[in-house]
This record gives structure tokens, sequence and C-alpha cells, in this order.
């Protein structure tokens, strides 16, 4: 996917706000792209301009032919439907695409399985935790076939344990489809376990101050061995 | 709502006793049975209301009003509800008017209608304008609190406009609908009787309460309160059951499923 020469603006009383000034960004197909940067910058903007929550003023995302369709994405908060169950609200965003009830239940209930929430499937949100919400939240997300995988903080809201197993889950779903993915953090940590490249950004307008690539196999990174360190040295000396 | 306890239910009833109490004592005291009979002559005269034979009768035109009026005003309070609550230009139209029927005093609207229409459609029409309001403003708020982010979830899942609506828009809309059905019942009640009492239809439980108080009957006026007072409550009981309705149903099907 690449964006190129973005440009929004919000009219925020008579001056107005500039987040994307000729921005450009390329991500490659079918990987995991972390992006790093101050608060408000624009992160999430453009996040909803890629999955088409709003319209730029100008340039262009280019997606490729593999990325085309509808997009999956994964909220800062779980946005589940309350009065439903679980096992309902990841089936619900399958029925556009399957036909057949009991082949969606099963569909649904493989995701479910994966994010180790099948003792719970019957529960409604309210009745789970936090993390149990954001786990079926993410069992949605994959289970639904979008192209391109958006995640805002997804669990950032999260202790750090609770944190590291859903990153796991995460991971271990990403794996079996890869799907190129935009991934919005502020922990360089975890950007570094989950990401192929990590994009440092600069704020009004939003700009790439830097680009990483970590090539190693993720099942060998360790959340503190060598090469991160590196990289935190690398990422704030920029 | 704190759960009901054995020891608040004791407080409950003792609060009762000291009311009964209080007003047995306030009629031993005046011992005129005009201004205020006990409690047992008001008791003995309920008993006579009960074998009276057109009592029935009474009942059922003032819950059939009660009803009609209740009817007309969950779907018309529901329909334009939702159009206010989505249309800026609806709302506005229908602001006026919902401030018009909630300012004017409950009597004004009565007298009013006993002038247009016959005795047995006063009560219909003022309940109407008296619940309509409530009905009204609470959909329209429902709607506005509709959550952007299920929306915009719903959006980004590609709901088609039928999902949208079974599984977003009504569940979101159910809690307010239910508040303003059920606090537009209660008025409805209290002004259908109320029209009844000033307009004086044939038949009605307003009508019955009037003649009593005109012939002085005052353990009969408290005797058609109390009556009065169990159908409020036994139309909210009755609200309460279907609102269970679905949910007993859906236990049940889950027990013969096990």
């Amino acid at each position: 996917m690449r964006i190129e020469k973005l440009s929004k603006q919000y009219q925020n009383g008579s001056k107005p706000l500039v987040v994307f000034n000729d921005f450009s960004l390329s991500c490659q197909e079918g990987s995991i792209t972390a992006l790093l940067g101050p608060s408000g910058c624009g992160k999430t903007t453009l996040l909803r301009l890629i999955g088409d929550l709003e319209k730029a003023d100008g340039g262009s995302i280019n997606k490729e032919l593999s990325e085309e369709g509808p997009v999956s994405y994964l909220f800062q908060e779980p946005r589940l439907l309350p009065w439903h169950s679980v096992l309902t609200n990841v089936e619900l965003v399958l029925r556009p695409f399957m036909e057949n009830k009991s082949e969606r239940v099963q569909k649904a209930m493989e995701f479910i399985e994966i994010v180790e929430l099948s003792d719970y499937y019957r529960f409604k949100p309210q009745q789970l935790s936090g993390g149990m919400r954001q786990r079926a939240a993410i069992a949605r997300a994959f289970a639904f076939p979008g192209r391109i995988m958006l995640l805002d903080e997804p669990f950032q809201s999260l202790d750090a344990l609770l944190r590291q197993s859903l990153v796991a889950a995460f991971v271990k779903l990403w794996s079996l489809d890869k799907r190129t993915t935009v991934y919005i953090t502020h922990d360089l940590q975890e950007a570094y376990l989950i990401s192929d490249a990590i994009i440092k950004l600069s704020s009004k307008p939003m700009g790439v101050l830097k680009e990483f690539q970590i090539t190693t196999d993720r099942s060998l990174r360790e959340p503190a061995d060598s090469q991160f360190l590196d990289l935190v040295g690398q990422f704030y000396a920029s | 709502m704190p759960r009901s306890t054995f020891r608040t239910k004791i407080v409950t009833v003792i609060t009762i006793c000291l009311l009964l109490g209080l007003w047995h004592l306030g009629s031993m005291l005046l011992d005129a049975a005009v201004i205020l009979p006990t409690p047992h002559s008001t008791l003995v005269s309920v008993w006579k209301l009960l074998q009276y034979k057109p009592l029935s009768l009474h009942l059922l035109t003032t819950i059939g009003r009660a009803l009609q009026s209740f009817l007309i005003i969950i779907i018309l309070g529901g329909i334009l509800g939702v159009a206010a609550g989505y249309n800026k230009l609806v709302a506005a139209a229908l602001q006026p008017v919902v401030v018009l029927f909630k300012a004017t005093p409950v009597m004004s609207i009565i007298l009013l209608a006993f002038i247009w229409f016959t005795s047995g459609t006063v009560p219909i029409f003022s309940a109407f304008l008296m619940g309509f309001p409530v009905m009204f403003v609470q959909v329209e708020q429902g709607v506005h609190q509709i959550s952007s982010q299920l929306l915009e979830m719903a959006t980004m899942y590609r709901f088609s406009q039928k999902e949208r609506l079974v599984h977003l828009v009504i569940p979101s809309l159910a809690p307010s609908f239910i508040t303003g059905a059920k606090a537009s019942l209660s008025m409805v009640w209290k002004v259908v009787i109320a029209a009844e009492v000033l307009t004086v239809p044939r038949y009605g439980v307003g009508s019955r309460l009037h003649l009593a108080q005109i012939n002085l009957e005052t353990a009969e006026v408290l005797a058609w309160t109390l009556i009065a007072i169990l159908l409020t409550a036994a139309g909210d009981l009755i609200f309460l059951a279907l609102l269970r309705l679905p949910q007993r149903i859906r236990q049940l099907k889950i027990k013969e499923a096990v």
C-alpha cells in the first residue's frame, strides 16, 4: 500500500488545523507496519483515511490488488455489541460472506478458540474483563475477511502481562493469514515484537522522521534482546 | 435500585401501618364520616363497590380509554421521536408543539377538550396530550444516545441496513422506548380519571368519583380512589410482566434444550 502526497485539514474556528501536508508512506504488502509518534499527531486520522471512514482533501492511497476490499479495524475500545454474546458478535461480521449459519458459527468459534475464549463464548461483553473483551474484538477483526488490518492502540488500556498475552494472540492469528497491517502504538517494545517496520512520526503536519526495518524472525525476538536495545538507542537518537 | 431485604420490607410494612393508624386516629378525632371516614368504613365501601353490578363496566370503560390513549402515544411518540432524532428539521418542527403540550395545565386541556369533544373522548384526548411529550422526548433522546462508536464499527464491518437496524438501532432504542412507555402509562391513568371527573361521562371510575363526591359519600370517594390506585399498580405490573415475557420464553427454551 502506498500513501502518496496525502493532505487533510480540519477547520478549527478561524485557523485551519493541518494534519497532513504532502504526507507519503509505503507499507509492504503482507507486513506489519508500526506507527509511533506524539499524541494528537494524526495517527488515528491516518487509519480512518485508510479505512475510508473519512475522506482526504488531496493525495491518494493506492492499495495493492490483494489489499482491495473491506478493512478490519481494531479500535482502542473493544466496541462489541453489549446485548450480544461473544459468539454472536464475531458471527455477525461473517454474515455478508457466508450464507450458512452453522458454517459461520463454526468459523467464529475457530477464532474464539485461538484467542482462548472458548469457555466464554456465550458470555455478554459486560460479563467479561477488559482484556477478554479486547480478545473478543481481536477474534472479530480476524474473522472478518478484511484485506487490510488497522490497529489503533488496541492493547493500550491493559496491564503489562495481559498485553503480552494479547500481543501473542495477535501474532499467532496474523501468522495464519498475513494481511497488510498498520498498527498504532506508543510502546516501542510492543512494536519491536510485532512489526516488520517501525515508523517514527513527527506532528503538525505529520511527517516521517525515520524508518526502521526489523528483519529478524518474530519467533527469535525477545523483549529485551540486544537488537531491541540497539533499536531503542537509534530510535531516540534520531 | 437497592434490593428489598427482609428488613426493608418490615420498614415498609411499619410505614403502611403508621399511615393507617394516623388515618384512623384522625377520623376518630374528627368524628365526622363526611370529612374523613374510618379505614374500616372505607373498606366496607370498597366491598360494596365490588358487589355493585356495573362495576366492571366502569372499570373496563376507564381501562379502555387509558389503553387507547396509551396505544396512540406509544405509536405516534415512537414514530415521531425516531423521526425527530434522525432529522433536525422534524425536531425543530415538533419542538414548539411539545413545549406547548408540556406547559399547558392538565385542567385547561381537559376543559378545552370538553368544549370540542363529547365527554367519552375528552379523557382519551387529554391523556394523549399529556403523555405524548414524555414518550416523544425519551425516544428522541434515545436516538441521540445510540453509540457513535458502535455505528462506526457497524460501518467498518459492513453491516447491511437490516443488520444495523436489528442488531444496533433497535436494541439501543429499546431502553428509552420502555422508559417512555412506562412513564406515559402512569400519567395516562391519572389524566383519564381526572378528565372523567370533570366531564362525567356515563361510565368511568372518574364519573363515579365525581358522583360520590357531590353526594358527600366520602367513604365511596376513598373507595374509588383505592380502586384507581390498584388499577394503576396492576397496569404497571402487567407492563413489567410483558417486558419480561421474551426473557422468560428464552429461559424456557433453554430449559427445554437442556
